[in-house]
């Protein structure tokens, strides 16, 4: 007949074309059945529990008689737990389909099916292991291809038929689940090579078959469990306990004690406990018989595996009596050489006494890594209340992925018998140090493909600012005395340079602060670009002082060398170079910023239009020794109060006006063509732009235009809230380099190179765009023509706007007195060029880089440089 | 005819500057062709064996003529003087694993192909032979040469204090460890337990390996053992052979 219509159950298994043809039995039948829905799985899953659970008799009866180990009535329970506890913690997790969905996130998780899986099957647990892996696959969807093992294979398959059988009934695809029927190394190899995933229970041969074999695997590794008896334990609970745990199926779960350690207090108790229970306890010279006996050249004797003491005994060449449960060896070493300190899988157990819960604890230890069990179970009995901290040493100490408290180990390792909430399972994962794949128990989730679904989502987005910001023309007082009637402050530290301070500009705030009978002191040595050391002294003058209020009063650098002795006041502990650390997202970087205002309230008071300061989470401060350049950012930084009072900026020389001005002009361009750019900060933006091109000539040219330097006083702090939220951009990357190689002021190297960077960023094409998520598509050109037209550029179309903008900025600069070119500054052209690569790659590193619309390469830079020094493209 | 040594189905004797190892007529060509190509391939790695002169037909019988080498085994020099066993046992120990620091010509045959068709061979039981596949399939495999059946009778010490070893029949390029192993088992069966250990000890002291990973050969050799079939010792080799691996 033509082998390709064979029925499933016509294959009979016994060469690799057989097995081929199961093979793709099981695929063809699997595919099917991975289009069952939830519904239709669990109706399968349920009546192949029950006939599993149905047969556990005659299966615990097979498998006794076939393998000659173990006991029927235990292995009863085995396949009634295998059946029963599987499907109870199994029935309603979703495995089909759609298994998680989370909207707000935009998650959707869905499992698939594996494939075919390949289940090896030992010999201790023939029934029961095969009824626990064909419901974990009838669960997920999967096929699945049982490899026996000779011993015990008529038992194992006819377990994986009635599965079968009651599952077909159930409407699983006919042939879902097969069998090797005459195991062979050769066709277990083929089963683990042609399957999609393997479930290797066995020894470590076997599972290292498993993973050399290219599959994927889940391989589970060899026990060696010892049981401590801490003299804390209840002995009588943990004597019987280990009794019925040890004598379990005669030994053969691998979670089984193996050995007891009892503190030398409780030795003598427990032993005796052991010997009114039926626990035999042998004599020297029957210690060496089992011992030749128990293990062959270091290998475990098959004939003593799940027998009884008496049986053990009588192939050591000795009588015992026949109620025996437990045959115990007391013993001391150790060592690989000590045949006791092994896995015996059968009723023998080693006794060893501890010197105190240390040694107790050095000896399991030791076992473990001797004799082996790594990665499995360990065991402990103590009193779980008081002694605590013992728990919790040795759950540290134990290289194992099962520490059991107070629990028969054989029936507590496999889970939710007298714990419940550890997975039931015949197949407990032993993680790296067992050599495993998986240190849990092995359940339907390592038989599942879970596949995520994740929708674009948009960053949350924010706006911060200062929690008052106050303005207008002579409100400096008036703001101040909030200090008193508001926040009853004391003690005020007031932080400025010496020009200002020789020249009066802080008489009005003093008066003020007199009036209100508040002590103060001022700080007034802040130089231009302040150095750490300056705020250092700064701080140390404040610490003594202990101000419960710090005003700054200047420009950026008087501002920023404020806030800085602000962090060093609160938090002398600080890491300069932890807090400059570049970042993604300020909100995910690593550092945590100290929480500021703990000690003093902060008040920021601009004298000139440009920095923003005063409204923004960020300072910058020079390494005197390194020159380096820390720019700090966080909205730690933020000035609780802000007083923008145009009455102190009257006197502002023209040079400092037109640098100012003109970096607030930049600093809103780049808040509104950044990749974090809101509604909220466009606003502020434009109407700081707009106000800037109407009023900076003015201000420039009259500098008593009280009208003039109002506007500007409110554009500069206008566009400093709206870069305070949505950012910079390389154009202020590149004017920080500049200012720190080339010593120019920060306000004209930004002036030099804005119409640059803005045709670099309107580009339809950029080699790279900026990422985040919000940023869609590369619109910079859009958004400048936003700007262009909200500033009153026009042109026939979008482009001769872009380029009108561009020349209505050139000429605005060229309005204020700032030159074209870096070169026009009397920057040496060579010193410029020996510069630049390093240059380059520092900007290109800058923090204000991550919100440019368009990701620079440094080669990019690098040419945008040199455009600003020639004044053309090179 | 001067007999230089005899055993059931072989014999070796001297012809002037010649050893001629004879085989009887039963005795399957290619096993003696095999035996001769294994020698040939481990005297071309440099070790100190007796060279290989002529493989012919005497009558019915295969002959393998190599050089005679003057001496006495080591066996026969323990058994002049028994006191001399920790000395001879030391070098045969340093002997082997200068064995086993040669690797093997890439065309010598594999330790574990030799080993997988002696346990399918055996008539251990099914069980038991698929326990011992699995156990065989997870060993290392390496690529040194083994002699497969060294023995103190394999090593000849001549007059002026040099050695050579014979008896290539059974080499294999392999894992060293099971090469330990056969010896152990050899010295087991003829020697009993306590010269064993000394062997094993010595061996795994001088070649710093864990005395569990020869023993994890030692049913495979058993089994490897089993199938020449000599009654008297297959209960010992069974008892060796049926051992489980761990769950």
């Amino acid at each position: 007949m033509n082998k390709e219509n064979q029925t499933p159950e016509a294959v009979f298994v016994a060469s690799t074309e057989a097995l081929e043809m199961k093979l793709t039995q099981i695929r063809k039948a699997q595919a099917q059945y991975a289009t069952y829905t939830q519904e239709q799985v669990d109706a399968i899953f349920k009546a192949a529990a029950l006939a599993a659970n149905h047969a556990r008799i005659p299966l615990a009866k097979m498998a006794v008689e076939e393998t000659g180990m173990g006991i029927v009535e235990d292995k009863v329970i085995k396949n009634n737990y295998a059946a029963e506890h599987i499907y109870n913690h199994y029935k309603n997790v979703k495995t089909c389909g759609v298994i998680e969905e989370d909207k707000e996130f935009g998650i959707v998780k869905l499992a698939e099916p594996i494939g075919v899986i390949a289940a090896v099957i030992p010999t201790t647990n023939p029934t029961s292991t095969a009824i626990f892996k064909c419901l974990l696959a009838l669960k997920t969807r999967n096929g699945i291809i049982i490899s026996p093992h000779p011993r015990a294979k008529e038992s194992t398959i006819t377990a994986a038929k009635i599965v079968m059988e009651a599952a077909e009934k159930a409407g699983a695809p006919k042939g879902l689940i097969g069998w090797v029927d005459v195991p062979s190394l050769e066709l277990t190899n083929m089963v683990m090579k042609e399957a999609d995933i393997i479930l290797a229970t066995g020894g470590p041969g076997m599972v290292k078959a498993a993973y050399s074999s290219g599959t994927p695997a889940i391989g589970v590794g060899a026990g060696n469990a010892s049981a401590v008896i801490d003299k804390s334990a209840d002995i009588l609970n943990a004597v019987n306990s280990i009794i019925l745990s040890k004598t379990f199926d005669n030994g053969m779960i691998c979670a089984t004690e193996q050995t007891i350690i009892a503190h030398k207090d409780v030795y003598d108790a427990v032993k005796a406990e052991m010997i009114r229970r039926g626990c035999y306890f042998l004599n020297d010279e029957e210690k060496n018989k089992i011992r030749k006996t128990m293990l062959i050249n270091g290998a475990l004797n098959a004939k003593i595996v799940g027998q009884r003491p008496v049986t053990i005994a009588k192939l050591a060449g000795f009588d015992i009596p026949d109620d025996v449960k437990v045959i115990v060896g007391e013993v001391e070493s150790t060592s690989v050489d000590e045949a006791f300190a092994h896995e015996k899988l059968t009723t023998i157990l080693a006794m060893y006494k501890a010197e105190n819960f240390e040694d107790a604890m050095d000896k399991a230890e030791q076992l473990l890594n001797n004799a082996g069990g790594l990665g499995h179970t360990a065991s402990l009995w103590i009193d779980n209340v008081h002694e605590r901290e013992k728990l919790l040493t040795f759950a540290d100490r134990m290289k194992t992925c099962r520490i059991l408290v107070n629990t028969p180990s054989s029936l507590g390792g496999i889970g939710d018998l007298y714990n419940f909430k550890f997975a039931p399972s015949l197949t407990l994962g032993c993680g790296s140090w067992g050599g495993n794949s998986v240190s849990e128990n092995v359940g339907v989730k390592h038989l599942l493909n879970i596949k995520t679904v994740a929708e674009r989502r948009e960053n949350m987005l924010w706006f911060r600012t200062p929690q008052k910001v106050y303005f207008k023309k002579g409100c400096l007082p008036v703001a101040l005395d909030e200090l008193k009637s508001v926040l009853g402050k004391k003690r005020v530290f007031l932080v400025t340079d010496s020009f200002l301070y020789k020249n009066g500009f802080t008489k009005v705030i003093t008066d003020k602060l007199t009036e209100m009978g508040i002590t103060y002191t001022v700080f007034s040595d802040v130089e231009p670009d302040p150095t750490l050391l300056s705020a250092q002294k700064g701080a140390e003058a404040m610490r003594s002082f202990e101000p419960d209020c710090i005003i700054a009063l200047g420009g950026g650098s008087a501002m920023d060398a404020g806030k800085i002795m602000w962090v060093l006041y609160e938090h002398p502990e600080a890491d300069f170079l932890d807090m400059a650390m570049r970042f993604i997202d300020i909100r995910k970087r690593v550092y945590t910023f100290p929480k500021m205002g703990e000690k003093a309230y902060f008040i920021a008071i601009p004298t000139s239009s440009g920095t923003g300061s005063e409204v923004t989470p960020f300072a910058v401060i020079t390494d005197q020794n390194t020159g380096t350049k820390y720019p700090l950012a966080d909205y730690e930084l933020l000035p609780n109060m802000a007083i923008v009072d145009t009455d102190l900026m009257m006197s502002g020389p023209k040079g400092l006006t037109a640098a100012s001005g003109y970096d607030a002009m930049v600093h809103a361009l780049e808040a509104y063509a950044s990749v974090m750019a809101t509604d909220y900060t466009d606003g502020l933006a434009i109407r700081a732009m707009q106000l800037i091109f109407k009023y900076l000539p003015t201000a420039y040219e009259d500098g008593a235009n009280v009208q003039a330097r109002e506007k500007m006083a409110s554009a500069a702090t206008m566009a400093g809230m709206a870069f305070a939220n949505a950012f910079l951009g390389v154009c202020h990357s590149m004017a920080h380099k500049l200012g720190a190689y080339h010593h120019l002021p920060h306000g004209v190297a930004n002036a030099l190179l804005l119409t640059i960077v803005m045709r670099f960023n309107a580009a339809d094409k950029p080699r790279k765009m900026g990422v985040f998520s919000q940023y869609q598509y590369p619109h910079a050109f859009e958004r400048y023509v936003e700007c262009a037209e909200a500033c009153g550029a026009t042109g026939k179309d979008d482009q001769e706007v872009f380029e009108n903008f561009l020349k209505k900025l050139e000429d605005l600069r060229d309005a204020v007195g700032i030159k074209k070119t870096i070169q026009e500054y009397g920057i040496d052209e060579q010193k410029f060029l020996d510069s630049l690569d390093q240059m380059s790659e520092d900007a290109f590193d800058d923090q204000c880089t991550g919100a440019n619309p368009r990701y620079p390469l440094i080669s990019e830079i690098r040419d945008m440089y040199l455009e600003a020094y020639y004044g053309e493209k090179k | 005819m001067e007999i230089l040594f005899q055993c059931p189905n072989k014999v070796i004797y001297r012809e002037g500057d010649y050893a001629v190892k004879q085989f009887d007529e039963n005795y399957s060509t290619s096993d003696v062709l095999n035996e001769a190509l294994n020698q040939a391939r481990v005297e071309e790695t440099g070790l100190p064996i007796p060279k290989l002169k002529e493989v012919r037909k005497n009558g019915e019988k295969w002959e393998i003529v190599m050089d005679y080498i003057p001496g006495k085994t080591m066996k026969q020099l323990i058994e002049e003087d028994p006191s001399r066993e920790d000395e001879l046992l030391n070098r045969l120990v340093d002997i082997q694993l200068s064995i086993h620091a040669t690797t093997a010509p890439v065309t010598m045959n594999k330790l574990k192909d030799k080993m997988q068709r002696k346990i399918s061979e055996s008539k251990l039981n099914a069980t038991t032979r698929y326990e011992l596949h699995t156990r065989l399939e997870s060993m290392p495999k390496h690529k040194k040469v083994c002699h497969g059946d060294l023995g103190l009778g394999d090593i000849i010490i001549t007059p002026d204090d040099k050695y050579y070893i014979i008896d290539w029949a059974h080499a294999t390029q392999g894992n060293a460890s099971a090469d330990a192993a056969r010896t152990f088992l050899k010295f087991s069966l003829t020697y009993g337990e306590e010269r064993a250990n000394k062997y094993l000890d010595l061996f795994c002291q001088k070649s710093d390996t864990a005395k569990q990973y020869v023993q994890r050969w030692m049913p495979i050799v058993a089994a490897s053992q089993s199938v020449k079939g000599h009654e008297d010792e297959m209960e010992f080799l069974m008892r060796w052979a049926d051992v489980v691996e761990y769950e």
